[in-house]
């Protein structure tokens, strides 16, 4: 297929402000609809490398391209219209603890209207059902009204999931999705990403700390090691070795 | 093996530490002597305990029908009027200090020059007595309880704003991020995720304040900006004593009473 890449990194280097080199000229494409997973060790620039992805973080060299159109030099209204295409969940979950389950979902149409209406709540019935339905569709319907900081982990990462759904990106990004939950619960948050990902064509970047998870959901596996892509290929082609060699830290550079 | 410790050492004392310490004592005790100089105390006057023993009499005797006489002089009145200055005053300055809390919060992706200069103005508002603030809005609105309630309102926000900008500061920035990652603007981040989280703050801050300012507005009507102030010093200058008792009655019952109710809806709110 001749599509362009839905992400597209050209070069990409990020130092911070302190030194770090979070990010060392990375070149990547992800095309439309594929299930990534990154894998890598605690500090290995995986969080770096989606955060860049929505300019969360800005990088210091380099370009970044979703759908064709460069991120990294949008400018505020352009970026909120880009940023709107991406959808992000969180290990933390960030949703607003004191808000309720509609009003957290219904953030995610934000970038749908100008801000002196959502700054008046004037969202449209529309998009109300389309919350509402959202919550359907990961299964917290009933807790539409109840307040975000009453819900347990699992929900409150299902509740972030319909807020991304609410969103209609093309890109979900996923940082440790998983990583405060229990096995079970883990196991049906990832469903709920392949959901998104099979039923409403989304394409979706997730980091991952676990192997197991990263095996069972993930169509390709991309490894990270000290800011450096170390490896890149497809989940069914990839051998227990390249993780072992991931986590364990092990010698350099793998190919499929 | 050896199983004898050591004795604790002695701490170590050298010439300078042992110099700092006296020259420390020395200058402090210069200091107390050398402003008490500059006070030109008088002495005691010779009526100090007939007015005393006259304040005490009246507390003791006071003037129970000036409690409420419905002529909108009497005691009730005129603590209601000191009450609604410190009310209006404070949301004045409640509402005043939102804006200027976010701008001086030192948060992430901000310059620091910006948090900076918020501070800044915060000190410097901070820094105008509430009394010399009611002076000058006497001269701007005349006198009268809208002087105390905007010179309330004014000298809060530099406090208010400050407690404000480090409840912001403090505040996880998930949902910060969550809000900017769907695409929010800087002022949806505000509304949709800052302000709920930051209600708690504002609403007890803003309580604690309240407390503070019916104590200033009891004070303000001295100079003549409204409340209970203006009777006591009048009561005072004609040394109407039973009166001045029932006034201080008044205000304390007042602000214990308030203390203790906003007290009450704080402990709730934590």
């Amino acid at each position: 297929m001749a599509e362009q890449p839905m992400i597209e990194m050209k070069n990409v280097t990020k130092v911070y402000d302190n030194g770090t080199v979070g990010l060392k000229n990375i070149n990547l494409k992800i095309n439309k609809g594929e299930f990534v997973v990154i894998v890598g060790l605690s500090g290995a620039g995986k969080s770096t490398l989606l955060r860049a992805i929505n300019r969360l973080h800005d990088i210091s060299e380099g370009d970044i391209l979703i759908d064709g159109e460069s991120i990294t030099k949008a400018k505020s209204k352009n970026l909120r219209l880009m940023r709107r295409k991406i959808g992000m969940i969180f290990q933390s979950f960030n949703l607003v603890k004191r808000s309720s389950v509609l009003r957290n979902v219904l953030a995610g149409r934000l970038a749908y209207y100008p801000t002196w209406k959502t700054t008046f709540n004037l969202f449209t019935d529309e998009d109300k059902q389309r919350t509402y339905e959202a919550l359907q569709s990961v299964g917290m319907a009933e807790k539409v009204y109840s307040r975000a900081d009453e819900l347990s982990g699992g929900q409150q990462q299902r509740v972030a999931i319909a807020r991304v759904l609410t969103q209609r990106p093309e890109i979900i990004l996923a940082d440790e999705p998983t990583a405060s939950l229990d096995p079970k619960t883990s196991r049906q948050v990832m469903e709920d990403l392949k959901m998104l990902n099979e039923k409403f064509d989304m394409t979706v970047v997730a980091n991952l700390h676990s192997i197991e998870l990263a095996k069972d959901f993930g169509h390709r596996v991309i490894g990270v090691r000290a800011g450096e892509i170390v490896y890149d290929g497809k989940m069914e082609d990839t051998p227990q070795s390249v993780f072992d060699n991931i986590y364990k830290g092990g010698k350099g550079k793998e190919e499929d | 093996m050896d199983t004898t410790m050591k004795k604790l050492p002695p701490k170590p004392v050298t010439a300078k530490s042992r110099a700092i310490k006296w020259g420390g004592w020395i200058i402090s005790i210069a200091i107390i002597i050398w402003s008490c100089t500059g006070i030109d105390f008088g002495g005691i006057k010779p009526t100090a305990g007939q007015i005393t023993g006259a304040i005490f009499n009246g507390l003791f005797h006071p003037d129970w029908s000036y409690v409420y006489n419905g002529s909108g002089e009497d005691l009730v009145s005129q603590l209601w009027q000191t009450l609604c200055i410190a009310f209006l005053g404070t949301f004045i300055s409640a509402i005043i200090s939102v804006p200027f809390a976010f701008w001086a919060a030192n948060t992430r992706h901000k310059k620091f020059w910006v948090s900076e200069s918020g501070k800044i103005v915060l000190t410097f508002i901070r820094s105008f007595p509430e009394i010399v603030l009611a002076l000058m809005f006497i001269k701007a609105v005349g006198p009268g309880a809208p002087a105390g309630a905007l010179a309330l309102g004014l000298h809060s926000v530099g406090m208010l704003a400050m407690l404000f900008s480090e409840a912001i500061e403090s505040l996880d920035d998930g949902p910060a991020e969550a809000i900017t990652a769907a695409g929010g603007s800087k002022f949806n981040v505000a509304v949709f995720a800052t302000m709920p989280d930051l209600m708690p703050a504002i609403v007890s801050n803003t309580l604690y304040r309240f407390d503070v300012s019916v104590r200033s507005a009891s004070v303000l009507g001295l100079v003549g900006a409204g409340g209970i102030g203006y009777p006591l010093i009048i009561a005072l200058n004609y040394r109407q004593w039973s009166r001045v008792g029932i006034i201080l009655l008044g205000i304390i019952v007042m602000v214990v009473v308030i203390d203790w109710i906003s007290g009450a809806i704080r402990k709730k709110l934590v």
